[in-house]
């Protein structure tokens, strides 16, 4: 690995933690981030005669979701506001680092929030997982490439997080009704299945069914390509933006 | 102008152009600082001051020109140009929600400096900046003098040999702004590089080798404080104090002489504006006389920088 490479790892990592420090060990944070999958799935569960199992992947696929794009566009504008960004924007280090120090605060605080969803399925409903370690693996890919899809939306050059927020949820929140999570995919019509297909959060949710249910729609090779594919794209597309509008 | 390879230069601009739409805000401008100078920028609000700033120090692509930072190239060899930098904008970028400790380990983090010889150096400048022993509370709980000294100790962790200072004592507390302006002082003994930006005139006047001023985009001029002052010789003036109080009928008899522009009273002095001070004293000197007054205080007085910015600022 060149020197570069491990400079750049560096600084991402000192990012991070002070991006813990600062945004994701906040006592609010800390609570939206256990609240949400118990809301959640009081949500989902109510009303519905349907076994614990079969609700988790879906409550995992929206906690993921939710806490790993959430913090990055609070965050950024925030910084941009205050001129810390700039702070990071002119040190010596590439803006890749600048990007993954960012989206690795969004990733830890999405696997810790969906651990211990997972903890909480475990202890009180006895629910267990078919493939822990592809689960896991899956909760990581899953966090990043939602984290990203944060941080994209965050490159947007403006000041109040509010904005950010706003185009973000335009996106998220019709993600929710067309990944399979409230209905699974392969009772959907034909048309809604093509919609689908294009959601990564249908193949982190298939993911997610497979590590805990052991079932799969596509396959787990179509799962994790598609899945890294969207990360790399919404990296492109955040790094582009950010480029577009500063110049 | 041509970028000099053999000795390079602290700063190198040339024919640096920046244009928002239709908009140029910086406008084909050029000029060297060298290594050790205080190099003062100075500019109406909306002269180019700060996308100037932006483009040396990386933060924005200039449309044309070229900026080399000890010779590296801005723009080819970005990484390598900010490494030779510390920079304290002005908003003093700094995490609140972090202590003073925390600001400077990260900001050396972001520098690749060593664990140990960030500590020590963070310990050095905390006592420098007298705010060790507040190094463990959160810089919210800082007032804004001491948030300023955090944000130029912040610049320094890297020992920069090019320092970037936006309105370094703007708005501050009377012992937050001697301590910055001893340092600036100690930084430029210890041959640092200074680019600083602000608005208070007499600060430059003080502080700088030499002064730049930017308006509408272009510079308007650039030299030393002195020799800036000498180019509007016409706001030149005498200061007189007599023994007894003169009547303004009396003494504004002298502005008949064309060399004396305009006479004013301030307390009880007479401050009289002229391009021709030698033979101004020479009429003031028989004023005195005929009248039989005794002149117990004399100063002759050049313009002061504001003046000439003013001036400069007002032709163009």
């Amino acid at each position: 690995m060149s020197k570069n490479i491990i400079i750049n790892l560096k600084a991402a990592w000192a990012i991070t933690k002070k991006d813990i420090k600062i945004y994701y060990l906040k006592p609010g944070t800390l609570m939206f981030g256990v609240m949400f999958p118990l809301f959640m799935f009081l949500s989902f569960a109510i009303g519905r005669n349907l076994p614990a199992l079969s609700l988790i992947p879906g409550l995992i696929s929206l906690t993921v979701l939710f806490s790993a794009s959430s913090i990055g566009p609070v965050a950024i504008p925030t910084e941009r506001r205050v001129k810390t960004f700039e702070r990071l924007l002119s040190a010596p280090i590439s803006f890749y680092a600048i990007i993954l120090g960012k989206a690795l605060g969004g990733v830890l605080f999405s696997l810790f929030i969906s651990l211990i969803a997972l903890l909480a399925a475990w202890l009180f409903l006895g629910v267990t997982m078919a493939s822990p370690f592809i689960l896991f693996f899956a909760l990581i890919l899953a966090s990043l490439c939602f984290s990203l899809l944060g941080i994209m939306f965050a490159m947007f050059p403006t000041e109040n997080p509010g904005d950010i927020m706003m185009m973000l949820n335009f996106i998220r929140l019709p993600l929710m009704f067309i990944s399979g999570i409230f209905i699974p995919v392969e009772t959907l019509p034909l048309w809604a299945k093509l919609v689908s297909s294009f959601s990564p959060l249908t193949y982190a949710n298939d993911l997610f069914r497979f590590g805990i249910e052991g079932k799969i729609h596509f396959s787990l090779t179509a799962d994790l390509v598609v899945l890294l594919l969207s990360a790399g794209a919404f990296l492109f597309i955040g790094i582009r933006l950010d480029k577009k509008f500063r110049e | 102008m041509a970028i000099n390879k053999q000795n390079p230069k602290a700063i190198e601009v040339l024919g640096l152009t920046k244009e928002f739409g239709q908009l140029v805000a910086v406008d084909d401008i050029s000029f060297q600082v060298e290594k050790g100078e205080v190099f003062g920028f100075l500019g109406p609000n909306g002269a180019g001051k700060t996308t100037t700033i932006r483009i040396l120090t990386g933060l924005t692509k200039p449309t044309k020109g070229k900026v080399k930072i000890f010779d590296y190239d801005i723009e080819k060899e970005t990484i390598e140009a900010k490494k030779q930098m510390g920079i304290v904008p002005e908003s003093s970028n700094i995490y609140d929600d972090l202590s003073a400790w925390e600001n400077l380990i990260f900001t050396a983090d972001l520098y690749q400096i060593e664990k140990n010889q960030a500590e020590k150096k963070a310990q050095e400048l905390l006592k420098t900046f007298g705010l060790f022993n507040r190094k463990n509370d959160k810089a919210k709980s800082f007032s804004r003098g001491m948030k300023r000294r955090l944000a130029i100790a912040m610049g320094l962790i890297n020992n920069p040999r090019l320092l970037f200072l936006d309105e370094p004592t703007s708005g501050l507390d009377v012992e937050s702004s001697l301590i910055i302006k001893k340092i600036i002082s100690s930084l430029s003994q210890r041959k640092i590089t200074i680019f600083l930006t602000t608005h208070d005139i007499e600060e430059a006047s003080r502080s700088c080798d030499r002064v730049a001023i930017i308006n509408h985009g272009k510079i308007a001029a650039i030299d030393t404080p002195e020799n800036l002052k000498r180019t509007i010789q016409s706001v030149q003036s005498i200061e007189a104090v007599f023994n007894k109080t003169v009547s303004w009928q009396e003494i504004s008899s002298l502005e008949k002489f064309p060399f004396v522009n305009k006479i004013q009273k301030l307390g009880d002095k007479y401050k009289l504006f002229t391009d021709n001070p030698e033979k101004t004293l020479s009429v003031l000197w028989n004023f005195s006389l005929k009248n039989k007054l005794r002149i117990t205080s004399l100063n002759t007085l050049g313009p002061n920088l504001e003046e000439v910015f003013i001036k400069l600022t007002k032709d163009k």
